[in-house]
């Protein structure tokens, strides 16, 4: 396919030189002129540390782990994110409970461990999108960094509290359920 | 004002003139050093950006972002300074000087206020006194000294980009010179004579008497290359970082680099004085026929800070040009428009006006 270059063809103004330098300063200066008496706040620059951007929603940020009003997991370790998991980042150990309540309804399975790699993952929400119970969310935070390596790998309580300030929740460290296997509780 | 006076009589000439020469030279080295903050503000406002406004004087008054200066002078000054192993040792040395000194001594014959006469005595502000001789001839040839620290740069630290900079500086520099000689000539020739001292008195405190109104090819012509001269985009291709790395600037790391970055804002500041001086009436203050002397100092100094941000615009809005560009722009524009000011201004001055 051929290309056909059209020929500009400058006008001897243009072709002076000087015209077309004076109309460029007079753009920039323009904008010189405009972010001089621009305030700060209004300005396109996000001065980070200071600002912050508000993020859209559905940004895909640190993770969270649901959990029901009585501070229950809402995962039932069903390994489904795990397997979805491009990066191969996450990590759960399964475990009975027994004694259930309300809340969990039928659900018996829960992760003993549950743990993400935040130094592989690529935030690609895929957990999120494969989760069958909604149990794990990416979400608008987007500071995820640490001074050592270790901090960096989640376990099941941090990824339980990573929005618990944001949100006015409660830090949780204990399920409300004690993990019991069903056969030591007497018939 | 009278004890001022009295101090005048009684300094002998020498301290006076040792004075002068801390105030010229430490007003031009630091206005330079200033003029880094500005390029980086002006460009940033320019690009709608906003530039470095986070370094703090003692870690407290952000004073917007003038402290940068000093963080930076103190960077440079304790890093490491590396000598590539190939390198010309002793020209790698002498090369930023030869760069900041030119720049600078062009300033010399410059009179940056109006003289005065004080207990029968004429105080001029200039480094030289007028009538030295030399007067405006002595800048330029200064000005032609200036290639010299950046080829002796480029040839030292034995580098071929740094080459290729040098190579294209010394190259540029034969294509402007001419065209900015001759219109620096027909000046000469309108005034009668080439003291800066003279260049002025001609030009009187009425705008439309500078030379820049019956010189305007002139003026475009002398501007355009002071552009080239200072080594500054859009004719920056001694450096062109984006072509030849940083061109003569690849080897030179701490206060070597810092000097030759001194040493461009110094050649600003010294361009800026001629362009001052020569078009637009150096030391006169629009219609104040007899301005008191700090009155035309304060005029000087504007007119000077104009014409450094001018360079600063400038650099911020235009492109680099192709380094055959210039030398069609010196050989086929500059000369011939340098040639027919000149022409035409001698048969004026044949016509008798
Ligand atoms: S966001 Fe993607 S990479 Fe990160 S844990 Fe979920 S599935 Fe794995
Ligand atoms: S987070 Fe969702 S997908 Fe992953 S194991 Fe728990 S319930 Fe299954």
């Amino acid at each position: 396919m051929g290309v056909i270059v059209m020929k500009v063809e400058l006008s001897w103004l243009d072709r002076t030189y000087v015209w077309p330098v004076m109309k460029g300063m007079s753009i920039t200066f323009q904008h010189f002129i405009k972010q001089l008496f621009t305030r700060t706040a209004k300005r396109y620059t996000i001065q980070y540390p200071d600002m912050k951007k508000e993020m859209p929603a559905g940004y895909r940020g640190l993770h969270e782990l649901k959990r029901f009003e009585d501070g229950a997991i809402k995962c039932v370790a069903c390994f489904m994110c795990e397997e979805a998991c491009p990066a191969r980042c996450i990590s759960i150990q399964a475990e009975e409970f027994g004694d259930l309540n309300i809340t969990q309804g039928f659900e018996e399975k829960r992760p003993a461990q549950f743990k993400i790699d935040m130094l592989r993952c690529i935030y690609c929400g895929m957990c999120e999108e494969a989760c069958p119970k909604d149990a794990i969310w990416l979400r608008n935070d987007y500071e995820v960094a640490a001074y050592d390596r270790l901090s960096m790998q989640f376990g099941k309580w941090d990824l339980m509290n990573t929005y618990a300030e944001a949100d006015g929740k409660d830090r949780i460290s204990q399920d409300p359920t004690p993990s019991v296997p069903r056969r030591t509780i007497a018939m | 004002m009278d004890m001022l006076a009295s101090l005048l009589h009684t300094t002998p000439a020498i301290a006076w003139m040792a004075l002068k020469v801390v105030i010229v030279f430490g007003g031009v080295m630091s206005l330079a050093a200033v003029w880094t903050w500005v390029e980086r503000r002006g460009s940033a406002m320019i690009q709608d950006r906003i530039g470095p406004n986070r370094a703090r004087l003692f870690g407290r008054w952000p004073i917007l972002g003038l402290a940068q200066i000093a963080a930076d002078g103190i960077k440079m000054f304790f890093k490491e300074d590396l000598v590539t192993t190939d390198a010309n040792r002793r020209l790698f040395w002498l090369a930023p000087i030869l760069a900041f000194v030119p720049a600078l001594m062009g300033f010399a014959v410059i009179p940056f206020g109006k003289s005065f006469v004080s207990g029968g005595q004429t105080y001029h502000l200039a480094l030289l006194d007028p009538g030295n001789g030399m007067g405006m001839l002595y800048p330029l040839a200064i000005g032609g000294m200036a290639v010299y620290g950046v080829l002796v740069a480029a040839w030292s630290s034995n580098n071929k980009w740094s080459i290729l900079g040098g190579m294209r500086a010394s190259a540029a520099m034969v294509s402007y010179e001419i065209g900015l000689s001759l219109a620096v000539i027909s000046i000469f020739m309108t005034t009668g004579g080439y003291d800066p001292a003279e260049i002025i008195a001609s030009q009187s405190h009425l705008p439309w008497k500078w030379n820049v109104v019956p010189q305007l090819p002139g003026f475009i012509v002398f501007f355009t290359c002071m552009f080239a001269e200072t080594n500054r985009l859009p004719f920056d291709f001694a450096e062109g970082e984006s072509e030849i790395v940083a061109g003569f600037n690849t080897e030179f790391g701490s206060m070597k680099f810092s000097l030759l970055a001194l040493a461009e804002y110094s050649h600003l500041m010294t361009a800026s004085a001629l362009i001052a001086t020569l078009y637009f009436g150096g030391w006169q203050v629009p219609f104040v026929k007899d301005p008191p002397v700090l009155l035309s100092v304060a005029s000087f100094v504007l007119k000077l800070v104009f014409f450094a941000w001018v360079f600063v615009w400038i650099r911020w809005t235009l492109p680099r040009f192709r380094y055959d560009q210039l030398m069609h722009l010196g050989w086929k524009v500059m000369l011939p428009l340098s040639m027919a000011n000149l022409v035409f201004h001698a048969w004026r001055m044949s016509q008798g006006h």
